[in-house]
């Protein structure tokens, strides 16, 4: 265990919790994933409505094409023209903010194009100025992780095996499946559904009927980050931010060469207090919100 | 999620078989001719013959994609690129590393690609038989995803190293792990222009068009690749003729868009039913 | 192209890692779309996603544990401590959310019982919906199922690197032979699990034998791919 390791593996951790965060505030405002469905469903229903609707392959894959396009870019800036690392790599950031934009716009000309029979028009000024805003934080996710996969490959000892950008494609997966399980519902079972009842999940019976109206005027989806911003994006960085560092700091504490079963036991040890977390969070979840007073059943609560 | 078309099957205008034969064929030829063009002339400034070849392959894995996908699978459209990709990496480079085992080199494309369309077709019955998801079209559907996986992969891999040689292809394409971009932005091609399109007015030249483009965006990314092991020029090359590819495309995209949406307006509220 | 035991080794590792991706996915409880609106029990996610994310994060800390040492058990081990790492804190900061943000307490509607903490669900489940939250039982579930994806990939790619000695070449592989098993592991449960408790679990037998197909295809030739010309 080194000091500079230490810091190194700390610089990670909060660079990995920026791109979580990023990751899931982006996918909120393009509407991304699986509370997509409402939005898809919402002109279904009959409800016609002005919110982004960037259905990209799911988020892991998306975030990975964004982050193995910033970290081809970088290695190839870095290895084949001698650039310096930070330059590269935001050079590759912005390339693979471009690519989104592209994925992005025409997810939104597609989706909105095929439900025509809803009524569901196509608003210009919406890809004008949220596609923008999506492609800036998918810049901030994609330099985060390409330089979390340098940090690992060139600076970190041991240094990782794999390229740089096979391991800005693990991450990108993992970062989008992450922000995918976290951050989407705060986006779907909270920003979707406002009006309903607070503490449950969405009634069957109101799927589609999402918000389409705001403070003033219509909702649209840059409101929808304001909201998330606040919680979902936070707990979504903090997920992807300790799977990075606990995983990186267990191999740094301890040696993986002499002591590789001080660094297991170390990350079983983890998994346990996590599951015991979870625990706590559900017991306490059940002692101060109670059973649901509808229930009708014979079992006790 | 079960949505588009049904039970029934997609619409379509263009016959499946006629585009598996163009697109199997026309990704075969491409690939070798972008060979032969490198060997004859002794450059390698004609790769991007081969990122155009992996173009055609796109389309075929596009339009199986739409097909298998319209009757629902119940895990969403991401997951189907995925398994086309995974059986294209496995494919390409046992076929290459078979051909140079047995000493004839270039055939390596024709193995790769049986193997995986085999492949493919028992990954077909297994879903229909052994897990009973009864959709007719499924052994087919997975024939032409791996095949289209298969010729994707090595159609890119030809753009950034090159050669079809198994030691070139490891050392430019798989040490580098420019493989990873292949991967996911080849996968991309293939799901993307269904998944983008999804809804039940989803029109077939709409979701093909739309594919090219994706692959136009793929091809830029493997030119950036190129310009680092095949040099400035034949990378700066590879990337003027994807971001052509991709505008011609994108603004072909557009129009269909336009053709198909309700309405297209610069800004405004809700339709005057739906306030 | 040399055939001899260790070969059969290498084969028999690489199919039983494909076999532990496959049933390993039913351990993950995953609610698909509903479970983003607090609609079903589990994991706001598609299956194939969560598992690829847990298990590669595995391979990634494999891959890590195996450019020091050759020895193979901590090299799963710690494949599978890393893909739990990676479950947990994403199920922990997703209760977080159900419990903080949506309000809601975490219910199974599968079982009456939590079958490890005996608490009692039906009471707890909101009206319209089919459960929502992750509870204790799912947790452990989807921790086994996230330890059995790690050592998995892992032990694909262990053999993968003993014959090629690549291991850029071995994790793209790896990734590769990972994504078709969980694929067809997550066309077997149609999308939405709740763990092992949940009555679909039964039909892992189904995945087992696809997937035990498809991973024999793919191992065999993987298997046969040997350096050439030094790479």
């Amino acid at each position: 265990m080194d000091a500079f390791g230490m810091g190194l593996v700390a610089a990670m951790g909060a660079l990995a919790t920026v791109a979580g965060a990023s990751e899931d505030i982006e996918s909120d405002i393009g509407s991304q994933s699986n509370p997509n469905s409402q939005v898809q469903l919402a002109a279904q229903v009959g409800n016609p409505h002005r919110i982004y609707n960037k259905a990209i392959a799911g988020e892991p894959p998306s975030n990975a094409l964004w982050c193995t396009t910033a970290a081809i870019m970088a290695y190839v800036l870095i290895e084949g023209y001698h650039m310096p690392l930070l330059f590269a790599v935001a050079v590759g950031a912005s390339l693979a903010a471009l690519f989104n934009g592209v994925m992005a716009t025409s997810a939104y000309l597609g989706r909105n194009a095929s439900q025509a029979r809803f009524n569901q028009w196509i608003y210009l000024d919406i890809i004008r100025y949220t596609t923008p805003s999506i492609m800036a934080h998918v810049w901030i996710t994609s330099f985060c992780i390409t330089l979390i996969s340098t940090i690992q490959v060139y600076v970190l000892t041991p240094h990782h095996p794999f390229p740089i950008p096979v391991i800005a494609l693990i991450w990108g997966l993992t970062v989008g499946a992450i922000g995918s399980s976290v951050g989407d519902i705060h986006y779907g079972g909270e920003r979707e559904f406002q009006w309903r009842l607070f503490g449950q999940g969405l009634n069957t019976m109101l799927s589609g009927q999402i918000v389409r109206k705001a403070e003033a005027g219509l909702r649209n989806s840059i409101d929808n980050a304001w909201f998330c911003a606040k919680f979902g994006g936070p707990c979504t960085g903090m997920g992807f931010g300790l799977t990075v560092f606990l995983d990186n700091w267990r191999t740094t504490v301890f040696d993986p060469v002499t002591h590789a079963g001080a660094a297991i036991a170390m990350g079983l040890f983890f998994v346990i207090v996590m599951n015991l977390y979870n625990f706590y969070c559900e017991l306490s979840a059940r002692r101060k919100y109670g059973p649901y007073p509808g229930y009708k059943g014979d079992i006790a609560a | 999620m079960t949505v588009g078309g049904g039970a029934a099957g997609a619409p379509q205008a263009l016959d499946p078989k006629k585009i598996r034969i163009y697109g199997l064929v026309g990704s075969v030829i491409g690939i070798y001719l972008a060979w032969i063009l490198n060997s004859v002339t002794g450059t390698n400034i004609f790769s991007f013959v081969g990122a155009l070849a992996a173009l055609f392959g796109v389309v075929l894995g596009a339009n199986a994609v739409r097909r298998v996908c319209a009757y629902g699978i119940g895990t969403g459209v991401p997951s189907i690129g995925m398994l086309a990709l995974g059986m294209g990496v496995v494919a390409s480079l046992f076929g290459l590393n078979l051909a140079e085992q047995l000493g004839v080199g270039v055939l390596g494309v024709i193995i790769a690609l049986v193997y995986s369309v085999v492949f493919g077709y028992v990954i077909g019955l297994i879903a229909n038989r052994v897990m009973g998801f009864n959709i007719p079209i499924m052994e087919e559907g997975l024939f032409d995803l791996s095949g289209a996986g298969t010729m994707a992969i090595l159609g890119w891999s030809f753009a950034i190293s090159g050669s079809l040689a198994y030691a070139d292809i490891v050392k430019d394409v798989f040490n580098t792990g420019f493989l990873a971009i292949i991967f996911i932005c080849g996968g991309l091609a293939i799901l993307h222009p269904f998944n983008a399109n999804l809804g039940p007015d989803e029109k077939q030249d709409r979701t093909l068009v739309n594919g090219v483009m994706v692959g136009g965006m793929a091809t830029i990314a493997t030119g950036i690749c190129a310009l680092m092991t095949l040099g400035f020029a034949a990378g700066m090359l590879e990337i003027v003729v994807g971001f052509a590819v991709w505008y011609y495309f994108y603004v072909w995209y557009f129009r269909l868009a336009k053709r198909d949406a309700s309405a297209v307006v610069g800004t405004g509220l809700l339709p005057p039913s739906a306030l | 192209m040399s055939f001899d035991i260790n070969t059969i080794i290498y084969l028999l590792e690489i199919i039983v890692g494909g076999l532990l991706v496959g049933v390993g996915v039913h351990f993950v409880p995953v609610g698909g779309a509903p479970a983003a609106m607090a609609q079903a029990t589990g994991i706001g996610t598609g299956t194939v996603q969560l598992a690829a994310g847990s298990g590669l994060t595995g391979l990634l800390s494999a891959g890590l544990m195996m450019s020091v040492t050759d020895n193979i058990w901590p090299i799963l081990a710690t494949g599978a401590v890393g893909a739990m790492i990676m479950m947990d804190a994403t199920m922990l900061t997703g209760s977080w959310i159900y419990a903080y943000a949506v309000g809601a307490p975490f219910a199974s509607a599968k079982v009456n019982y939590d079958p490890i903490t005996k608490f009692s669900q039906p009471p707890y489940v909101a009206p319209g919906t089919v459960g929502q939250g992750i509870p204790t039982v799912c947790y452990v579930s989807g921790t086994i199922g996230a330890a059995m994806g790690g050592i998995g990939g892992a032990l694909i790619y262990y053999p993968l690197v003993q014959i090629n000695g690549n291991p850029a070449m071995s994790a793209v592989f790896a990734v590769g032979i990972f994504m078709v098993d969980a694929v067809l592991a997550s066309w077997n449960i149609q999308g939405t699990i709740e763990g092992f408790h949940d009555p679909k679990f039964k039909k892992w037998p189904k995945a087992f034998k696809s997937c035990l197909v498809a991973t024999i295809i793919l191992a065999v030739v993987a298997v046969l791919i040997t350096p050439i010309g030094g790479v």
